[in-house]
């Protein structure tokens, strides 16, 4: 038997030196350390570059995080937490402000005794395009103060204006409201999926996001087919590809998208 | 070698090794934020907590691929062998990055909310019954255990007082968990991002790694088909003694799927096992330095005619029976008990051999 028949003979490609961890390296592999550090560093750089630079646009949206915002107007908890304003620039006169608590635990805002009070808040603006939210302390001394005045159009903000504006069937994926308006770039995706379930969990409004056939980008108030709060079965759908048949309502200046979580179906 | 236990034993290439490390990984986590953090065309900005959550992401998940490539490679080329020689060091960083992505992960996507965030963790998203839709996050976590085992006895004191077969079958679960990391990147990120680059240079690392290891079990694989002509009983005819290099060894395979390591230093001829008691390391790919038989991985050093590592040092290796007839090289395949002394087998002048 030779070492050529069936015996590794591993000395035939450096039969002189041998790199030894406690020893001053040999000349060889110093010559070749010298080359090849400065290649990993440059490859550690240029595959960060291409990996980064692939990344899917993060999506619209911002957290005004360094600035406190105030808005006054009227509070209401119907489907969820928000604050409509008078607004004579905006449709049909009013903006519709949504509430929702720091962190993702919303439901847990006790908002039943200031409700339909006209109010003045403030905390930290969440704005993607025209929808805006407002992101507040847990307690409401921190950030709501009860106002004896009167506001415009007041009566108009405690009981907007509803048109349903008819049956349909959209495609689309189910968002939270939160990070979808910008808390979070990118709140999209399989990787947000999670996120999304629990934010919703804790009472942040889902909404519906759609894109219209010319591309424009459109997102609806998801809420049951009342009008009331979505029920928690709709949460193994977030943020997946799904249609559901409901009603399109127009509450204020608000469109509800309105279906029952059975009325979803994942594509 | 380890007569004594410490947090790390450091030298210069030690050192020099792990700096390095961090300079890499800082060079690639600050282009990959710089780059990320540039407004796009669009206007938008990504969330400077994201993106860092990927970037430490991508960061563990290359560091596991050189690591599980290193160890081929280093047997393909004695180049890489400084790469290899402080590897556990580069497992404990892989570690680091891996803890601080998930744990940026479980507070930025987890925490503040109603369920507690390891709860949420695993119910969040419930579809463990579709393929497509199976929560990524679970497998991700299966992993870190696994890693986190693993650098935690990571130390030679768990190497000694586990036993050198728990601690190797114990850090072999590197491969499941880097198939479960594969799986945490094909279900999560490649399930969100449109970017074909993604799939590719998953699929190549993972291609890359499986490849480097069906070569190297090939070659094993080859010295094993050797073995059968070893069948028969009684000592083995291994070569001519000059065939091996001075202060070299070639390496046989033994009937019972062990491989002895034959050295030639001078004019003497000893066989030791071929594992090295430290990490297993392949002592017949190594050379005799200073009398002693030195490990090519890390260093650890044997006398040739007993297999018991020089003073200080107490490790012991098991030794072979070896002589020469016929000018051809014989070892007994029965081992001898870690530390036995044997007689080298001498070559004379003559080539007429003794011993």
């Amino acid at each position: 038997m030779t070492a050529s028949n069936g015996i590794i003979d591993p000395q035939k490609k450096n039969p002189d030196e041998m790199f030894i961890g406690w020893a001053p390296a040999p000349s060889v592999d110093r010559r070749f350390l010298l080359a090849a550090l400065p290649a990993g560093l440059a490859a550690s750089a240029g595959a960060s570059w291409l990996i980064a630079n692939e990344l899917d646009d993060p999506g619209a949206g911002a957290w005004l995080t360094n600035a406190t915002h105030q808005v006054t107007g009227v509070l209401a908890n119907h489907p969820y937490p928000m604050i409509r304003l008078a607004d004579p620039k905006a449709p049909f006169g009013m903006r519709t402000v949504l509430v929702v608590a720091q962190g993702k635990c919303t439901s847990d805002l006790t908002l039943s005794e200031v409700t339909g009070q006209i109010v003045k808040a403030s905390g930290v603006l969440v704005q993607r395009k025209e929808r805006q939210m407002l992101e507040v302390p847990l307690f409401l001394g921190d950030w709501l103060s009860v106002l004896d005045a009167n506001v415009e159009n007041a009566q108009a903000l405690s009981a907007p204006e509803t048109e349903s504006l008819g049956q349909a069937q959209l495609a689309g994926t189910i968002m939270d409201s939160k990070c979808f308006f910008g808390v979070m770039k990118p709140s999209l995706g399989k990787t947000h999926k999670a996120c999304a379930s629990l934010c919703i969990r804790g009472g942040i409004p889902p909404s519906f996001w759609a894109r219209t056939r010319d591309g424009r980008e459109s997102v609806l108030l998801m809420t049951d087919a009342q009008g009331g709060p979505m029920p928690m079965d709709i949460l193994p759908l977030v943020a997946d590809p799904v249609t559901a048949q409901g009603e399109i309502v127009r509450v204020g200046d608000i469109l509800q998208f309105r279906a029952d979580p059975g009325d979803y179906q994942r594509i | 070698m380890g007569h004594q236990y410490k947090a790390v034993q450091w030298n210069g290439n030690k050192i020099a090794y792990d700096l390095y490390t961090v300079a890499a990984v800082g060079v690639f986590i600050t282009v990959f934020m710089a780059i990320g953090l540039q407004t796009q065309a669009s206007g938008h900005v990504a969330d400077p907590v994201i993106l860092l959550i990927r970037a430490l992401g991508v960061t563990a998940f290359a560091m596991l691929t050189i690591i599980l490539a290193i160890g081929p490679l280093a047997r393909l080329s004695p180049r890489l062998l400084p790469v290899l020689y402080n590897r556990r060091h580069l497992g404990v960083t892989t570690f680091l990055v891996a803890s601080a992505h998930f744990g940026l992960a479980l507070v930025w996507y987890h925490s503040s909310g109603p369920l507690n965030p390891f709860v949420s963790l695993f119910i969040s998203n419930p579809l463990y019954d579709s393929i497509p839709g199976f929560p990524f996050e679970s497998l991700g976590f299966v992993a870190f255990l696994i890693l986190f085992v693993m650098a935690a006895t990571s130390h030679d004191f768990w190497l000694n007082n586990l036993s050198a077969p728990v601690w190797k079958a114990l850090h072999m679960l590197v491969y499941p968990a880097y198939a479960l990391l594969v799986m945490h990147i094909v279900l999560g990120a490649l399930m969100t991002e449109k970017s074909m680059l993604y799939p590719v240079m998953t699929g190549g690392a993972f291609l890359m790694v499986s490849g480097l290891h069906l070569y190297a079990g090939l070659r094993e694989w080859r010295a094993d088909n050797g073995m059968k002509l070893f069948k028969a009983k009684g000592w083995i005819d291994i070569c001519a003694p000059m065939d091996i290099p001075d202060m070299r060894a070639v390496i046989a395979p033994l009937p019972k799927g062990d491989r002895v390591a034959v050295f030639r230093y001078g004019d003497k001829i000893s066989a030791v096992t071929n594992a090295c008691r430290h990490q297993n390391g392949p002592l017949g790919e190594g050379r005799v330095i200073d009398g002693c038989i030195t490990c090519p991985w890390h260093g650890w050093q044997y006398r040739p005619d007993d297999g018991i590592s020089p003073p200080p040092f107490t490790e012991k290796i098991a030794t072979y029976n070896v002589k020469i007839e016929n000018d051809r090289v014989f070892v007994d395949p029965k081992p001898n008990p870690p530390g036995t002394r044997t007689s080298p087998a001498i070559i004379s002048m003559e080539g007429t051999p003794s011993g």
